[in-house]
């Protein structure tokens, strides 16, 4: 097990690795945004209440509950630079920090478009749910800042991963602000296997596709962006500078 | 894992739990300003600042509703099953407003205990379905608290 764990922390093996898995994962990311996002915007089902809106709600779920991956994913690759040492961690932990903001930036537009509509305002600062989620965009914002901010790569790192753990308190308070506090956002649904109830099958299952697709193109995206990182790091090292060698 | 890995992981972990604990007390002790609204049931309590805008989040009363005829005055109750407040509005109700629909609505209460609302906002719940469900689970008499019942027109103010 501590074998295969220390394999992740060659960036060669990583590199080889992501190549060949690369081909496959976008041609999985592509088929899957491609159907959930024709499914969502031109066959969920009109809401009783709310009509056709609620086809927002198949993209705006899909891209809010990704976004409230990254800071763990942040948080389990800074413990690992911390305790371990081990550089792909830090690549991992600096390459998804930005795709975490765009998240957090387009659930926030998705939500105001919504709620501009459903509840009659773009935004509430009374809302823990809204404000949580805002939060959550500025901490991203400013571990990207402290990395850039510090010129040793290690005390960046190191920085960036204790910002990282801290940030996970953040996610814990966004899941759970609708249900700790009253607010204006409505709690999370209780999903139905049943097409006859609420929330039945026609309404989860192009959000599961979404949902999917979205962390597909997280990995796609975290992958591509590792590799170049890798490249820029280890660009003194044989492997890399044979590589560079074949291509030309 | 070698010991020094393990010690610096112990206190990791040490300083994620106590910073969770403390985070957590502190949201504790503001759990009432991290609310957006207070329920009628409070305000009919006399559990909110005096004089200054407030917001209350509850239901809109069936057949409380009062358009007037030539103005965007609307009079209406909202209601958390328990305790009403009567609310009084001038302005554009949101597309979501009708009664039985959750609200929050944000104003003074005045001396007569009325709410002045500067803004209405209109609530909706987590359960998603198509007006054909919605009807199959009317017919069906199957009856949830939150649920609102769409209502057929409003009373004509008279």
């Amino acid at each position: 097990m501590w074998q295969w764990f220390h394999r992740w922390g060659s960036p060669k093996w990583f590199y080889d690795l992501s190549g060949r898995w690369l081909p496959w994962l976008t041609g999985a990311l592509i088929l899957f945004l491609v159907v959930g996002v024709v499914w969502a915007l031109l066959f969920v089902p009109q809401d009783y209440q709310q009509s056709y809106t609620t086809r927002i709600l198949v993209v705006h779920v899909a891209v809010a509950s990704t976004s409230l991956a990254f800071f763990p994913i942040m948080a389990v690759a800074g413990t690992i630079t911390l305790v371990w040492k081990m550089k792909m961690a830090d690549m991992v932990a600096k390459t998804v920090a930005p795709l975490g903001a765009w998240f957090s930036a387009l659930t926030l537009a998705s939500g105001s478009i919504w709620g501009s509509v459903m509840w009659g305002t773009w935004w509430e600062w009374s809302d823990s749910r809204l404000t949580s989620m805002l939060f959550q965009f500025f901490l991203l914002i400013s571990v990207i800042s402290l990395r850039s901010a510090l010129n040793d790569s290690e005390t960046a790192a190191k920085a960036c991963a204790v910002l990282s753990i801290v940030g996970c308190v953040n996610v814990v308070i966004i899941k759970y602000s609708v249900e700790w506090w009253n607010t204006l956002h409505q709690p999370a649904s209780a999903l139905s296997m049943n097409s006859g109830s609420a929330n039945g099958p026609a309404f989860w299952v192009p959000t599961l596709v979404m949902v999917i697709a979205m962390y597909l193109l997280m990995a796609v995206h975290v992958m591509m962006a590792t590799r170049n990182e890798i490249l820029r790091r280890e660009s003194r090292s044989q492997w890399v500078q044979d590589l560079v060698l074949a291509a030309k | 894992m070698k010991p020094h890995r393990r010690k610096r992981l112990a206190i990791i972990l040490f300083i994620a739990a106590g910073l969770s604990v403390g985070i957590g007390l502190t949201l504790y002790a503001l759990r009432q300003n991290l609310n957006m609204f207070f329920t009628p049931s409070q305000v009919a309590a006399g559990e909110f600042p005096p004089g200054r805008e407030i917001r209350i989040g509850g239901m809109v009363k069936e057949g409380s509703v009062l358009h007037a005829d030539d103005s965007l005055e609307v009079r209406f109750v909202a209601t958390d099953y328990a305790s009403d407040v009567p609310i009084h509005y001038q302005g554009i109700l949101p597309d979501l407003f009708r009664e039985g629909q959750g609200i929050v609505v944000e104003g003074q209460v005045d001396r007569a205990g009325v709410l002045q609302a500067s803004r209405v906002l209109a609530k909706h719940d987590e359960n998603y379905m198509s007006p054909e469900v919605k009807a199959a689970l009317d017919a069906a008499h199957v009856e949830r608290p939150g649920y609102g019942q769409v209502s057929e027109g409003v009373p004509d103010g008279t």
